[in-house]
C-alpha cells in the first residue's frame, strides 16, 4: 500500500480520478500479485429491487472480460441489504452502505469476507468517505424529516459510529481535500441548494456555501470544487434550471456558475484527466475546466443512471426497467467509441477500482 | 415435475366437483341485486363458494380466495395489501363487484382483498374470463362477485361467532337475520385484531410491525309491494394496519383504510317487463404513514355516485334482453392527485337465446360515453351446448378493457392525463362433466392484451405511467369435485389446478409473479358431529424480475382443520380449530417477506 495508491482509493471513491491515475498503475506493476478474488478489478454496486429484496456486487476483471456477480452473496452465503447505494474504501476494507436496511457491511475489498456490521446510529446513509484514518457517512435520517439529517463519524477501528455531525437536510454526495470534506445536500426526498464544509479536526461544520437548487454530484479537479445542480423538476410546480458551480478551495467561495436552460435538469457530473462530464437530456456532454461557457454539443447519445470516469475510460449504467438486469456500458474517453457492453445485476448504480 | 405430480394427485384421487352453476332456478322468494350476474353468464364458468366455507373464513377474503379457487394472491406479508392475479392478468383486471357495483378503488384500480370483510355479504362467486360488456372496466382476467341475499320468507337467525389464534389474534363476528313474507333485515359485525408477529422460521426474527386490525359492519333490508322491491344495503368497512418490513429492511410504515358503500335498489315487475333502478354511493378513503411514530401522513380519497337503470324484458321465454343504462361520477382528491372528477355515461345491451333445450347463446355490448378516453365498444358472446346429461360444453369470447385509474392519471410526480384504457381481448371455452358424485370443468383460455399500463422512468428520469406493454395469456384450468358417503361417513373432496402462461411480448417473458402452476385441495371427512379436513395449497415457482433471471421458490402449505357440533336447546354449537402451516414450512409468496409459521386457531360459533 503505497501513498498514491490510497489517494487513488480516495478519488475513486468520489467518483473521480485524476491525471495521476495512470501513474498509479505504473505503480502497480511492483506489488500486483493479487490479494483475493477481487483485487485488480472493478466492482460495481447493485441497488437491487426497491421496496422488497437484496443489493449486490458485481466485479469485473481488469480486462473486461469477465463478470462475477452477487460476490458477496456468494462468499458470505448472506445478503447485503435493500438498496445498495454506494460503497467506500479504506486501506484493505471496502464499506458497503445499504440504504434502506441502514447498515453498513464491511468487508475484505480483495476477498469481500464480511469483517463486520455497522448499523447503530445510522438511518438511511447514502455515501462513505473517509479522511485520515476517520470514515464519514452521509445519513438523511427520516427522510420525510429535514430537521434529523446528519453525517456519521465512524471509527474505522472499532467499525462504530463515534459521533454525528447535524447538518443542512438531505445529504448525498461528498468529496475531501485534505482535512476539508464538502457535502453536497441534493435535499433527499426535498429539494435542497447547499454544500456544507465540514472540518475534520474538529468534526464541525465550518460553513455552507449556497449552490444552485439539488446539487446533485462533485469533483474535484485538483483545485476547484465542482459543482453539478440538477434544478427542481417541472412536477414540484416550482421549476428551476440545472447549474454548474465553480468553488475555489482555497477560498471556498463561488468563483464561477453556469446556468442550464429553464428546463435542463442535468446529473452525473464526474472528471477525467482535464475533463468534466456529465448527462443531459439524453446526452452525455463533456466539458473543459477551463472553459467559459456549458458545451453545446454532446460526444454521447444514452442516458444513463450513472457515470463514472476514470483512467481514460467512461463507465455508463443502464437499469433498463429497473426490475431486471441492467448493463455498463465501457466508452474510450478518446473517440468514445463503445469498448464493450456488460450485464449487471439490478439497477447497478456505482463503480469503484480495487486495485 | 410439479406437473407430474399434479397429473398424478389428480388421476390418484379422482373427485372431484362441479364448481359450476348454471343458470339458477330462481326463487320467488329471493331477490337477486344483480340478476344479470347469473342470467346472462350461460357460456362462462362461474364458480360459487359455499356457505359452509365462508362461514369458517376467519381473517379476509384473501385466505378464501387463495385456499379455493385458481386465482393466485400477492400478499405483502401476511395481512398486508393483497392484490389478485386472474388467469394471469394483473391486480386491476380484476373486477371486483358488490350486488351490481363495481368497487374497485377508483385511485388504485384494483382491491386489496384484505380489505373486505368476508362475513359481509352471503354469496361470493367467481366469474372466470373477461365481462366488461356487463361490468364495466378492470374485468378482464375474470370477476369477483360479493352479493347479499335479501330473502322473503319466515325467519329469525342469529349467529354468533368468537375466536382466537396464534400471534395474539381475537375475532369475533355477530350476524342477524330476520325476515317475513314482505320484508327483511340482516346485520352484521365482525371485528379482528392481530400481533401478527410470527416468527420467521431459521431467522431467529420476528416479523415486526405487522399488526393489524380491522372492523366491518353492514346491513341489508327489503320490502315487498306488490310488485314493487325495494332493498337497501349498507357497509361500513375501518382497517388499521402497519405494514410488515421485509428481510433486507425494517418498515415502521402504517396504513389505514376506510370504505362505505350504500346502495338503494328499486325493482318493479309488470309482465315480461322488468325495471331496476339503483343508485349507490361509494367512499374510499386511505391513509399512509411512513413513519407511524410521527405525525407526517399521505392520503387519497374518492367518493364515487352511480345511478343506474336496467329494463329487462322477456320477449318469449327463450329470448329475453336487457339494456342497461349507467351513469357514474367519481371525485377524486388526495396528497398527491390533487382534486379531480370523472363522469362516465354507459349503455349496455344483453341478450340470450335459448334456441333449444340443448343451445343457449347469448351477447352483451357496452359503449361508454362523456369521459375523455377512447371508448371502444366492448362486446361479448357465449354459448352453451348440453350435448348430454354428462356432458356440457361452453364458449365465451369478448373484448374488455380498463380505464386508467386516478393515481395513474393524476399523480404527482408522473402521472400522465393522456393515458388510454388498456385493451384486450379473450376468448375462453370449457367442457363441463357430471357423473354424479363426481364433477369437473376444464377450461382453456387466452387472453390478448395492448396498450397496457407501465410505470418507467420518462426522458426526465421520472416515473410515469404509458400505455406500451403487450401480453398474451393462455393456459387451462381444472377444477372438480367428489362428494361421497357410506352410512354417516360423508366425504368430500375439492381441487382446483392452473397452468398459467403470462408472456410479456417485448421480452418474451413470462410476467413477474405470476406462477405456471396453482393448485389447491380440500379433502373433508365428517361422521356425526364431528368433520375433518385437510387442506393444501401449492404456489408454483415464480419470476421476480422481468428477464426471468430472479425467481422465488414455489411452495405447499397444508392446513388441518376439525369441528365438533354440540347442540343447546337444539342449537347448534360448533367448536373448532384448525393447525396452519401444519408441517411449518418456512415460505415466501413474494420474495424476502416471510410468511408465517405453524399456527393454530379455536373458534366457537353459535346460532340460534
Amino acid at each position: 500500500m503505497n501513498l498514491i495508491k490510497k489517494i487513488s482509493y480516495l478519488l475513486a471513491i468520489t467518483i473521480i480520478s485524476s491525471a495521476c491515475s495512470s501513474d498509479d498503475d505504473a505503480g502497480n506493476v511492483i506489488d500486483d500479485t493479487p490479494q483475493g478474488d477481487f483485487d485488480n478489478g472493478i466492482l460495481v454496486t447493485n441497488e437491487g429491487p426497491f421496496g422488497t429484496g437484496t443489493g449486490t456486487v458485481s466485479f469485473i476483471t481488469e480486462d473486461l472480460s469477465t463478470v462475477e456477480e452477487q460476490i458477496f452473496q456468494t462468499v458470505n452465503g448472506s445478503d447485503l441489504g435493500n438498496i445498495v447505494q454506494s460503497l467506500g474504501f479504506y486501506e484493505d476494507q471496502a464499506y458497503i452502505v445499504a440504504n434502506n436496511s441502514s447498515k453498513i457491511t464491511v468487508v475484505n475489498r480483495y476477498t469481500f469476507e464480511e469483517i463486520a456490521v455497522i448499523e447503530n446510529d445510522l438511518e438511511n446513509p447514502r455515501y462513505f468517505l473517509t479522511v485520515g484514518d476517520t470514515g464519514y457517512v452521509t445519513n438523511w435520517g427520516d427522510p420525510f424529516d429535514n430537521s434529523d439529517d446528519y453525517v456519521a463519524v465512524i471509527d474505522l477501528e472499532t467499525q462504530t459510529v463515534s459521533s454525528t455531525i447535524p447538518v443542512s437536510f438531505g445529504p448525498e454526495r461528498l468529496v475531501a481535500n485534505g482535512d476539508k470534506l464538502y457535502v453536497a445536500h441534493s435535499g433527499g426526498f426535498d429539494y435542497n441548494n447547499v454544500v456544507s464544509l465540514i472540518d475534520t479536526n474538529s468534526n464541525t461544520v465550518d460553513t455552507t456555501i449556497t449552490v444552485g437548487d439539488v446539487p446533485n454530484s462533485v469533483v474535484l479537479d485538483g483545485v476547484n470544487l465542482w459543482v453539478l445542480c440538477g434544478g427542481k423538476p417541472a412536477f414540484t410546480g416550482n421549476e428551476s434550471n440545472g447549474s454548474m458551480y465553480q468553488i475555489n478551495t482555497a477560498t471556498d467561495i463561488v468563483s464561477q456558475s453556469f446556468d442550464f436552460g429553464a428546463t435542463d435538469h442535468p446529473s452525473n457530473l464526474v472528471f477525467d484527466a482535464s475533463d468534466l462530464y456529465y448527462g443531459l437530456n439524453g446526452e452525455v456532454y463533456q466539458m473543459k475546466t477551463i472553459a467559459s461557457g456549458l458545451p453545446t454539443s454532446s460526444v454521447l447519445s444514452g442516458s444513463y443512471y450513472s457515470l463514472t470516469a476514470n483512467d481514460g475510460k467512461l463507465y455508463a449504467t443502464d437499469a433498463a426497467d429497473f426490475q431486471s438486469s441492467g448493463t455498463l456500458k465501457v466508452f474510450d474517453l478518446l473517440d468514445f467509441s463503445e469498448i464493450t457492453s456488460l450485464e449487471m445485476g439490478i439497477i447497478p448504480g456505482g463503480v469503484y477500482f480495487n486495485n | 415435475m410439479r406437473f407430474l405430480i399434479c397429473t398424478i394427485f389428480v388421476v390418484f384421487y379422482s373427485t372431484f366437483a362441479l364448481a359450476q352453476l348454471d343458470s339458477i332456478q330462481r326463487l320467488e322468494t329471493v331477490y337477486l341485486t344483480d340478476p344479470k350476474l347469473k342470467k346472462f353468464s350461460e357460456g362462462y364458468q362461474l364458480q360459487e363458494i359455499s356457505d359452509s366455507t365462508l362461514e369458517r373464513t376467519t381473517y379476509s377474503l384473501t385466505n378464501t380466495l387463495r385456499n379455493n379457487s385458481t386465482i393466485y394472491f400477492r400478499e405483502n406479508g401476511y395481512g398486508m395489501v393483497s392484490s389478485a392475479s386472474f388467469r394471469g392478468t394483473n391486480a386491476a383486471q380484476t373486477a371486483v363487484i358488490w350486488n351490481g357495483i363495481p368497487i374497485n378503488s377508483s385511485l388504485t384500480g384494483q382491491t386489496d382483498f384484505n380489505t373486505i370483510a368476508p362475513n359481509a355479504f352471503d354469496e361470493l362467486t367467481i366469474k372466470s374470463g373477461g365481462g366488461g360488456a356487463a361490468f364495466g372496466s378492470g374485468a378482464v382476467g375474470g370477476s369477483i362477485h360479493l352479493n347479499n341475499s335479501v330473502e322473503f320468507v319466515e325467519q329469525q337467525t342469529s349467529e354468533v361467532r368468537l375466536g382466537y389464534g396464534s400471534f395474539d389474534t381475537f375475532f369475533g363476528n355477530f350476524k342477524l337475520r330476520k325476515s317475513a313474507e314482505n320484508w327483511y333485515m340482516d346485520l352484521a359485525a365482525q371485528a379482528i385484531s392481530s400481533e401478527n408477529n410470527y416468527e420467521y422460521l431459521e431467522q431467529d426474527r420476528l416479523n415486526e410491525n405487522g399488526a393489524f386490525k380491522n372492523a366491518n359492519i353492514s346491513f341489508n333490508s327489503g320490502w315487498k309491494w306488490k310488485q314493487h322491491t325495494v332493498s337497501f344495503h349498507s357497509n361500513y368497512f375501518k382497517a388499521d394496519r402497519n405494514l410488515s418490513g421485509t428481510l433486507t429492511a425494517p418498515s415502521e410504515e402504517n396504513y389505514k383504510d376506510e370504505t362505505t358503500r350504500n346502495l338503494i335498489t328499486w325493482n318493479f315487475r309488470k309482465g315480461n317487463w322488468n325495471h331496476l333502478t339503483k343508485v349507490a354511493h361509494l367512499y374510499e378513503r386511505y391513509q399512509y404513514l411512513p413513519n407511524k411514530e410521527n405525525e407526517l401522513y399521505f392520503q387519497g380519497k374518492a367518493r364515487t355516485t352511480i345511478t343506474n337503470y336496467q329494463l329487462d324484458h322477456h320477449i318469449s321465454e327463450k329470448i329475453k334482453l336487457t339494456g342497461l343504462l349507467d351513469y357514474t361520477h367519481i371525485e377524486g382528491e388526495g396528497s398527491n392527485i390533487g382534486r379531480n372528477s370523472r363522469n362516465t355515461m354507459a349503455a349496455v345491451l344483453l341478450g340470450k337465446h335459448e334456441l333449444s333445450s340443448k343451445f343457449t347463446y347469448g351477447f352483451h355490448l357496452r359503449q361508454e360515453f362523456l369521459n375523455d378516453f377512447q371508448n371502444p365498444l366492448l362486446f361479448g358472446l357465449d354459448a352453451k351446448y348440453r350435448i348430454s346429461s354428462t356432458y356440457h360444453l361452453s364458449v365465451n369470447a369478448s373484448r374488455n378493457y380498463r380505464i386508467p385509474a386516478f393515481n395513474d392519471l393524476f399523480w404527482n410526480a408522473g402521472g400522465n392525463m393522456s393515458l388510454q384504457p388498456e385493451n384486450s381481448y379473450q376468448a375462453d371455452i370449457g367442457n363441463d362433466f357430471h357423473f354424479g358424485k363426481f364433477n369437473a370443468t376444464i377450461r382453456g383460455f387466452y387472453i390478448a392484451s395492448t396498450d397496457l399500463i407501465k410505470w418507467q422512468p420518462n426522458a426526465q428520469g421520472i416515473w410515469s405511467p404509458v400505455n406500451i406493454a403487450e401480453t398474451e395469456n393462455y393456459g387451462w384450468e381444472f377444477s372438480g369435485t367428489f362428494q361421497h358417503h357410506i352410512k354417516e361417513h360423508r366425504f368430500t373432496a375439492d381441487l382446483n389446478y392452473a397452468y398459467t402462461k403470462a408472456i410479456d411480448k417485448e421480452r418474451d417473458k413470462q410476467l413477474i409473479y405470476v406462477p405456471f402452476h396453482k393448485l389447491t385441495g380440500i379433502l373433508k371427512y365428517s361422521y356425526k358431529n364431528t368433520a375433518l379436513s385437510f387442506q393444501t395449497l401449492t404456489n408454483g415457482e415464480v419470476f421476480t424480475t422481468t428477464d426471468n433471471r430472479g425467481t422465488l421458490a414455489g411452495y405447499t402449505v397444508a392446513n388441518l382443520g376439525g369441528e365438533y357440533t354440540v347442540y343447546i336447546n337444539k342449537h347448534p354449537l360448533l367448536i373448532g380449530g384448525a393447525v396452519n402451516n401444519l408441517f411449518n414450512r418456512y415460505y415466501e409468496n413474494v420474495a424476502f417477506r416471510p410468511m408465517p409459521n405453524r399456527n393454530y386457531t379455536l373458534f366457537i360459533n353459535f346460532k340460534f
